[in-house]
């Protein structure tokens, strides 16, 4: 997060706390992305990742008061989603064998992005263990390092760092076995 | 799928928007529970005068009451002892009377005993 909007998130978050629902909008807006996109690929659902992303966004409501600034904001917006998601999964543990073609929605519109590759790296990711998907999503879609990604995720640097270093050379090996049985 | 894993893995996971429809759903429901919450506690306020009310008039009713069962109590206490002082004076006169009475009849039989 850019230093210019993490004032400009700090000026929201103290409107919404006087009671701005505008300012809270804005705040919404601001992290909806990062909160939507996180719940998404963990859930792979869709429904059930905006109602937990929604659902995020109440209980920071709630806890206004406890956001220190922009940047706590959103560490507090990654790990609340994150945790959530976690939790839905150990509920509901069909979600984590999510179908490939479930995955619709979950890859990114980015232009630049060749969409075939980045649908097939997509249902990689999301067939990975919750714990190792939430490292390789913090680092990937929310630019994290590892020292973050430990401190998001309450586990240690070594354990992130190995965390990637396995998911990564899964994704390589079960990647290369998709183009293998396509061709 | 190109060399570079981490640029494919940046494009592949870019964020996606869930659309304003979303900011709206969150804002309504935000909306929905701060109403709810300002009418929650107007309710726990209303609640807990009534609460703290009853119970007030219940603890003056039972000190009211046990202040009433206390004083019949001692009053039926003080009935039963000036029964029992009455009674006690009865017996009391009575045994006198027998006293006496026996008292009375004894230089009778012993003046008539010698001439006998």
């Amino acid at each position: 997060m850019s230093e210019e909007a993490s004032c400009q998130s700090e000026e929201w978050l103290t409107r919404a706390l006087a009671g701005d629902a505008a300012a809270f909008g804005m705040l919404v807006r601001t992290h909806q992305r990062s909160v939507f996109s996180l719940a998404l690929r963990m859930v792979s659902d869709r429904q059930k990742a905006e109602d937990l992303a929604q659902e995020v966004f109440l209980q920071l409501h709630r806890n206004l008061a406890a956001i220190e600034s922009g940047a706590h904001l959103a560490f507090w917006l990654r790990k609340v989603t994150l945790n959530r998601s976690i939790d839905r999964l150990r509920r509901e543990p069909k979600l984590e064998a999510m179908p490939l073609d479930a995955a619709d929605g979950v890859v990114s519109e980015a232009e630049d992005a060749d969409p075939l590759l980045a649908r097939r790296l997509s249902t990689l990711v999301a067939q990975l263990p919750a714990a190792p998907r939430a490292v390789l999503l913090l680092r990937y879609q929310e630019d994290l390092d590892p020292t973050e990604i430990a401190r998001t995720l309450g586990m240690s640097v070594n354990t992130v760092k190995s965390h990637l270093k396995r998911s990564l050379s899964l994704l390589r090996e079960r990647f290369a076995d998709t183009a293998r049985s396509s061709t | 799928m190109s060399n570079d894993l981490d640029n494919d893995l940046r494009a592949a996971l870019r964020p996606v928007d869930p659309g304003e429809r979303f900011t709206q759903s969150v804002l309504a429901r935000v909306a929905t529970e701060s109403t709810r919450s300002a009418r929650a506690p107007k309710l726990h306020t209303t609640t807990l005068r009534w609460t703290s009310v009853a119970l007030a008039i219940s603890l003056v009713m039972g000190i009211v009451v046990a202040h009433q069962w206390q004083v019949r109590r001692t009053q039926r206490g003080l009935e039963a002892r000036q029964q029992l002082i009455q009674a006690l004076q009865l017996t009391g006169e009575k045994l006198d009377l027998a006293y006496r009475v026996v008292n009375d009849e004894q230089p009778t039989q012993s003046a008539a005993e010698p001439g006998a």
